[in-house]
């Protein structure tokens, strides 16, 4: 974890959106084992999971230009940037809206083992090492519970959006329009 | 990655751990800050001494005589209030209370009462008491012209008379003790006393102080006749502007320091 103030509020930023999908990649891998190849998990839970990671990096970007506004200019986009290694691996999970990459979801799982260890080494520092307060800790865990709601929504989000797709696209073909 | 493909060892890694953190951040209780002690506190040492005059008998080794010549009563001031520090010392000093009857002119070269108003007992201050005097116009800075001159008139007094000892009420500054106590923080005591002056003013003033007794423990002087000595240091400060001294040669502060020896010759 960072020692500045300006490095740590980019780091909670980055935990915030990427540090959740890998359990939430975790939980659902695990349902999809035990359920048939043809069950809703494995044929659209599973296979939406790097689209969510996509949306969540989208979302991330968002805020980024937002925090920018109205100013976008690459200087003013670049000062004052803290971590900018970690920014810019968090950036490229937009690259997961490109299918070539859906494909591979594991790709998407190492990209967020990146913010995993991440939170897993502070909070490991801050519980199992001494230190007089347990703030710290309590508020990591928080960033990683909201990070986890955060990647679940936008798995349930682009699974809804995807099956309503899939029902355009078959009504479409049904009318055959 | 066949690992993270086909094994789902590692998703149940992650929720464990996960799992983990979670409990771990709940019931962990923070850390108690102990303060590391890095001073013990004071722990006095003091003995079971006790010292008295008694009718001060010369031969008597249970009688103890104040050792005026090696003895001292030392004052120091800031010189014009703010430079470095003025000094002197009383050449005439007692420790004798002195009555409004004895305030005269003795005709003698040595003090003219005896040094018996006192007791010291090491374990017990409620036991231990003393008076004390100093005549003023005994001041000596080491320079003449001042000694003789401004500070006579400067501290209200009278010059010396050769051969005279001037205990006058004028010439007179008396101390007397109205409680000791421990000092907490260290083998000491602090005494509270009354030090009469009139200074400048028209009768002498008694302001209560407060100062600070060290004792400095009996020894045996191992010479053909052997004796026993001890000490008694009191330090004190106090304004000479309540005395009326208005010199400006001095600062309002006066520091006083008494070291008195005695032996039981």
């Amino acid at each position: 974890m960072p020692d500045s103030f300006f490095a740590y509020a980019e780091w909670v930023e980055l935990e915030t959106f990427f540090a959740g999908y890998l359990l939430v990649y975790a939980i659902i891998y695990l349902v999809a084992l035990n359920r048939p190849a043809t069950g809703f998990v494995k044929t659209r839970l599973l296979p939406n999971l790097p689209l969510a990671y996509a949306f969540a990096g989208t979302l991330y970007l968002g805020l980024q230009l937002k925090n920018a506004y109205p100013d976008y200019t690459i200087e003013h986009l670049t000062a004052g940037v803290q971590l900018p290694y970690l920014r810019i691996w968090g950036l490229i999970s937009i690259l997961f809206w490109i299918p070539l990459l859906q494909k591979k979801p594991v790709f998407s799982l190492l990209h967020s083992l990146v913010f995993f260890f991440l939170l897993m080494k502070s909070l490991f520092l801050q519980l199992f090492t001494s230190s007089p307060g347990n703030d710290m800790a309590r508020n990591n865990m928080k960033i990683y519970s909201i990070s986890i709601f955060l990647n679940l929504g936008a798995l349930i989000l682009v699974t809804i959006i995807s099956l309503l797709i899939a029902r355009f696209n078959t009504q479409k073909r049904s009318t055959g329009i | 990655m066949k690992l993270l493909s086909n094994s789902k060892i590692w998703a149940v890694a992650v929720i464990m751990l996960s799992g983990l953190v979670y409990i771990g951040s709940c019931t962990r209780d923070n850390d108690l800050i102990v303060p590391v002690k890095l001073t013990q506190p004071f722990a006095p040492n003091r003995g079971t001494n006790i010292h008295l005059p008694g009718t001060m008998t010369v031969g008597d080794p249970t009688q103890w005589k104040m050792d005026k010549a090696h003895s001292s009563v030392l004052w120091s001031s800031n010189y014009i209030g703010t430079a470095g520090l003025l000094t002197g010392r009383f050449n005439q000093f007692g420790m004798h209370d002195v009555a409004a009857a004895e305030m005269l002119n003795y005709v003698a070269t040595g003090q003219p009462l005896l040094d018996n108003s006192w007791a010291f007992n090491e374990a017990n201050p409620a036991q231990t008491f003393f008076s004390g005097y100093v005549q003023i116009n005994q001041s000596n800075t080491g320079e003449p012209g001042r000694d003789g001159g401004c500070n006579i008139s400067g501290m209200g007094t009278t010059p010396i008379v050769a051969g005279t000892q001037n205990l006058t009420v004028t010439n007179l500054a008396k101390i007397k003790s109205t409680k000791v106590e421990f000092d907490a923080s260290s083998n000491g005591y602090i005494v509270t006393f009354d030090l009469t002056w009139q200074g400048k003013l028209a009768a002498p003033l008694t302001k209560s102080i407060v100062g600070k007794l060290n004792y400095i423990t009996m020894t045996t002087i191992a010479t053909a006749t052997p004796y026993k000595v001890f000490g008694l240091q009191l330090k004190f400060q106090f304004n000479c502007r309540d005395f009326g001294i208005t010199s400006t040669s001095i600062a309002d502060k006066i520091d006083i320091e008494c070291n008195m020896n005695f032996n039981n010759k």
